[in-house]
C-alpha cells in the first residue's frame, strides 16, 4: 500500500526519434558553446577588440591550426544550435504542417550549406596572401 | 495580424513570473544571437572568398551602430549561456525543479554581475576610439575603395 511519503516513480518510454536527438543535441551543444561561444566573445571582443580588427589579425590567428580547429567547432555547434532553436520557436507559433514542413527542409539545408561554405573558408584561407593584401590595403585606404 | 497581436500581448501578460521572464529573455537573446551569427559567419567566410568585401565589412562594423550592437550581443550571449545551463541542469535533475525560481533569479544576478564590468569596459573602449577618430568615427566606408585595393593587390601579384 502506498503512503503519502512514498516516492512515486513513473517510467516514461523515450522514443528514439529525431526530435529526441535534437533535444539532446541542444543540451550538449549548449554546454560546449558555454566554453566555445563565451570564450570566443571574451577573446575576440574583450581581450582583443573589433575596433582594431584587420584582415592581418585574421591572417595571424588562422595561421595556427589550433585557432582553425576552435573556430570550426564553434561554427558547427553554433549554427546547428541556433538554427534548430529558431525551428523550435517557429514550431510554437506555426501549427500548419504544410507550412512547417518546407520551412524545416529549408532550415536543414541552410545549416549544411552554411557549415560547408564557412568550413571550407576556414580550412583553405591563405594567411600569406591575406597579409600581402593587408599591406596593399593599408596603403590604399586611409586610416586602415 | 490579430493573432500575432494576441500572441505578443498574451506572451507578456501570461503570469508565469520568474520562469516566464527567463523564457522570454532566453528566446529573444537566442534570436538576436542567431541574427548576428548568420551575418557574422557568412561575412567572415568572405575573408577567404572575397577579401576586399570582407575588409570593407570589418571597417563598417567599427561604426557606432555596430559597436553598440556588439555590446548587446555580448549581453545576449552571456544571459543565454547561463540560463541555458540552468535549463539543462533542471532537465536532467527534475528533483531540483523546486529551485527553479531561485535559480532563475541567481542566473539573472550572475548575468548582471558579469556583464556590467564587461559592458562598461567595451563601451569605454568604444568611446576612446571614437573620440580619437573624431568625425571619421561616423564615416561609412566605401566598398569601392576596398574593391580597388583588392584589384591593385591582384595586379601586384600577377605582375
Amino acid at each position: 500500500m502506498a503512503t503519502l511519503s512514498e516516492k512515486t516513480v513513473r517510467t516514461v518510454e523515450q522514443p528514439r526519434n529525431l526530435e529526441r536527438y535534437a533535444y539532446l543535441f541542444m543540451r550538449f551543444s549548449g554546454i560546449a558553446l558555454l566554453i566555445l561561444a563565451v570564450g570566443h566573445m571574451m577573446i575576440q571582443h574583450v581581450l582583443n577588440s573589433s575596433g582594431n580588427l584587420t584582415i592581418q589579425f585574421v591572417a595571424d590567428q588562422w595561421n595556427s591550426w589550433g585557432w582553425r580547429t576552435y573556430d570550426m567547432f564553434l561554427l558547427i555547434f553554433a549554427v546547428a544550435h541556433g538554427v534548430n532553436g529558431l525551428r523550435n520557436v517557429l514550431e510554437d507559433y506555426i501549427h500548419n504542417d504544410k507550412i512547417m514542413a518546407p520551412i524545416k527542409i529549408f532550415l536543414g539545408i541552410f545549416i549544411v550549406v552554411t557549415i560547408l561554405w564557412a568550413g571550407v573558408a576556414i580550412a583553405t584561407f591563405d594567411s600569406a596572401q591575406a597579409r600581402e593584401f593587408h599591406k596593399v590595403l593599408s596603403e590604399a585606404v586611409q586610416g586602415n | 495580424m490579430t493573432s500575432l497581436l494576441i500572441t505578443l500581448r498574451e506572451s507578456i501578460r501570461y503570469r508565469g513570473r520568474s520562469g516566464h521572464y527567463s523564457w522570454i529573455a532566453h528566446r529573444l537573446s537566442g534570436l538576436a544571437i542567431l541574427g548576428f551569427l548568420v551575418l557574422h559567419v557568412w561575412d567572415t567566410a568572405n575573408a577567404n572568398y572575397a577579401p576586399g568585401l570582407y575588409a570593407w565589412s570589418i571597417d563598417l562594423f567599427k561604426h557606432p551602430f555596430f559597436a553598440v550592437g556588439e555590446i548587446g550581443i555580448m549581453a545576449a550571449v552571456l544571459y543565454h549561456a547561463f540560463n541555458g545551463i540552468r535549463i539543462t541542469i533542471l532537465d536532467f535533475k527534475p528533483e531540483w525543479w523546486k529551485y527553479q525560481r531561485s535559480s532563475a533569479i541567481f542566473v539573472f544576478i550572475l548575468f548582471v554581475v558579469l556583464f556590467a564590468p564587461i559592458g562598461i569596459y567595451m563601451f569605454d573602449e568604444f568611446l576612446h576610439r571614437c573620440t580619437e577618430a573624431g568625425a571619421a568615427c561616423w564615416k561609412i566606408p566605401r566598398v569601392s575603395d576596398y574593391r580597388e585595393a583588392y584589384r591593385l593587390y591582384l595586379d601586384t601579384r600577377g605582375g
